[in-house]
């Protein structure tokens, strides 16, 4: 919270999905949001109120109807997609609730992969992918099929894929939506580990004790901000 | 991202599925596997008689009685050759001819002791024993001093038959009918066609043939060899000029006599594999389409149920480039394979085939080569258009895809 630019910052963002018949529905309506690099923000909500779209939003992965992105305080609006990818590719790490590994395709391929589409050398792959996962525990299932672990693992390895090209900011939706809490504690605990270490993280969740681990809480209703709290 | 990476991750994927992916094979497999097998065998034919006809040697043709098949004296042979026809051709001075061979036929039994074998009786002159060169096993061929005495060189068949195997018969003596002939020789050919005929023949002297056993002059056929076989059909052009001044036939009318050369019936064979093959590769060229159009459905379905993986790999930096390779290159690999299945199974088909029917088996390289490229260029157009669906998905669609 120390650097005059914010990372990533919302000025007034609305969301609008067509839903034909000239029809929109609207998921968010004017967020304002900045987020600082180190910081750790959990943004809460009950379900259908915005999160997700907030996240896609901050994530290059949407983009807002009305209002402003700024990332690393550069309007990114008129970014192509390929210069959109390169972004998520470089800048984002991402840790969904579900599907977040590649099917029937080794722990560590799929931690990998950004780095093939980041053109990281291949010589460099190896050490990358062995040290990411030693940080999350895991660098004993590294020639285990996805599919062949537990969802606890899942999230693990999904967690050191979203460290492996040293994102700028780490966005998790709901990481923990499908574990028991002792898991998602631990899933919490590799996170928080993360931001010790200068990370910038943004936790999805509407759970309470999941949001206890960041350090400051936004609560979205209805596509609106409603409280913005830190500790 | 490396090309083998992705290819290794295209195997991945089919491999989800393969009962499926096998299924869409299929179509290429057919198909290719066809074109291979046809192409593979109509090699082996032009490579077989191609071997049987140089055994005769490409430096000359024959004349036969009747016109060929499409002229009005097609078949019918009321205008025989005869010894005359030859001698005028020899005394014709018609330049680049050799050696004019006239030969004679009849079928008839042969007896000796008690047994008797139908046989093809040839009657042929030095000339003609030049030209076709009979390999001896025993005893000496004809000279100028026997060939007006009846004398025989038998095939190696018809003597088994007659004096049984390993007995050299030369100095026994055979009938024809009444006429009574001296065993000087036998013959024995290992070419397929030829053996076929002159193994279970006899060869005697024309002018026995004609004043012993037929009691006419007709010929079965004129053979004429040339010095300079470049000018093959330069010469056949004036012989036939030369037989049709001979008979007064009219400009209008179609010879009663054929030409034909070796080196006519290798372009003929040559014609007529080559015809059926691409015919045979327009089929299957049908099977590929078809084939081709089941890949592109495979495809769009395999982009729908992973949606949510590209969208996956769409929030971790892939490009539209990158979604395309990757599906593209999964149709490719799909009928990359499937073409190699195909090549393969076409070779063992034609292999089979060939080893049946009893010719040597010749592999087709060049279709090999078109085989795959097809098969390649197959993927490619039948994946684009999915793998631009896939590549052009929104990050989000895919994301919120259930
Ligand atoms: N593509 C879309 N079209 C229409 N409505 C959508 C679309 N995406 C999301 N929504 C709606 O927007 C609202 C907010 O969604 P979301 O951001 O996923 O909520 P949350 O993550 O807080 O549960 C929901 O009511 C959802 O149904
Ligand atoms: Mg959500």
């Amino acid at each position: 919270m120390t650097s005059k630019t914010p990372l990533i910052e919302l000025q007034d963002v609305t969301k609008k999905y067509p839903l034909g018949d000239g029809e929109f529905y609207q998921s968010l309506y004017g967020i304002s949001l900045k987020i600082y690099e180190g910081e750790f923000v959990a943004v809460m909500g009950p379900s259908g109120s915005g999160k997700s779209t907030t996240m896609h939003i901050l994530g290059a992965l949407d983009t807002p109807t009305t209002g402003k992105f700024l990332f690393k305080g550069k309007d990114i609006s008129s970014y192509s997609d390929d210069e959109l990818a390169e972004i998520r590719n470089q800048e984002i790490g991402f840790v969904f609730q579900s599907f977040n590994l590649l099917p029937r395709t080794t722990v560590f391929k799929n931690v990998e992969r950004p780095m093939m589409y980041g053109k990281v050398p291949s010589e460099e792959r190896e050490k990358r992918v062995m040290e990411a996962l030693r940080l999350v525990g895991i660098e004993d299932k590294a020639q285990n099929l996805s599919n062949h672990i537990s969802g606890g693992q899942i999230q693990r390895v999904a967690i050191a894929r979203a460290i492996i090209m040293n994102p700028s900011i780490i966005l998790a939706d709901e990481p923990t939506g499908n574990l028991d809490s002792k898991t998602a504690h631990e899933i919490m605990g590799y996170l928080q580990d993360l931001n010790n270490k200068g990370r910038t993280i943004v936790v999805i969740t509407h759970e309470e004790d999941i949001a206890n681990f960041a350090k400051r809480k936004v609560r979205i209703v209805d596509g609106k901000i409603v409280s913005d709290t830190s500790t | 991202m490396e090309y083998q990476e992705i290819i290794k991750s295209a195997i991945i994927s089919l491999r989800r599925n393969i009962m499926r992916t096998g299924l869409t094979m299929l179509g290429i497999i057919i198909g290719i596997g066809s074109v291979i097998m046809i192409a593979s065998i109509g090699q082996s034919a032009i490579a077989f008689v191609t071997n049987e006809l140089s055994s005769f040697g490409t430096n000359y043709f024959q004349i036969i009685p009747g016109g060929d098949l499409f002229s009005a004296a097609g078949g019918a042979s009321q205008d025989p050759l005869t010894l005359e026809d030859a001698e005028a051709i020899e005394d014709a001075d018609i330049s680049n001819i050799e050696s004019v061979a006239p030969i004679g036929y009849a079928s008839r039994f042969i007896s000796a002791n008690e047994e008797q074998v139908s046989v093809f009786v040839y009657g042929i002159t030095q000339a003609g024993q030049n030209m076709l060169k009979p390999e001896l096993v025993y005893g000496e061929l004809l000279t100028d001093a026997n060939s007006t005495d009846r004398v025989m060189i038998l095939g190696i068949d018809s003597s088994e038959e007659l004096f049984g195997e390993g007995i050299n018969p030369v100095g026994e003596s055979v009938r024809i009918g009444d006429a009574r002939f001296k065993v000087i020789g036998v013959t024995k050919s290992d070419s397929a066609l030829m053996g076929r005929f002159f193994n279970s023949a006899a060869i005697i002297p024309l002018e026995v043939l004609s004043d012993d056993i037929r009691g006419d002059e007709e010929l079965a056929e004129i053979d004429i060899s040339v010095e300079d076989t470049n000018y093959l059909n330069q010469t056949m052009q004036d012989v036939e000029f030369f037989m049709r001044e001979r008979r007064n036939i009219d400009d209008d009318e179609d010879s009663n006599f054929t030409l034909t050369s070796f080196q006519e019936s290798l372009d003929t064979v040559n014609t007529i594999t080559g015809l059926l093959t691409t015919l045979i590769a327009g089929i299957s060229s049908i099977s590929l389409i078809v084939g081709g159009v089941g890949v592109m459905n495979i495809m769009l379905v395999s982009v729908t149920e992973r949606t949510k993986e590209i969208g996956l790999l769409k929030s971790i930096g892939a490009k539209e480039s990158d979604i395309l390779t990757q599906f593209l290159i999964e149709a490719v690999v799909m009928t990359v394979i499937g073409g190699i299945i195909g090549i393969i199974l076409g070779i063992l088909g034609a292999y089979g085939v060939s080893a049946v029917v009893g010719i040597p088996f010749v592999l087709s390289l060049p279709w090999i080569i078109i085989a795959v490229v097809a098969s390649t260029l197959i993927g490619i157009v039948f994946g684009l258009y999915p793998a631009r669906r896939a590549a052009a998905l929104s990050p989000i669609d895919a994301l919120r895809y259930e």
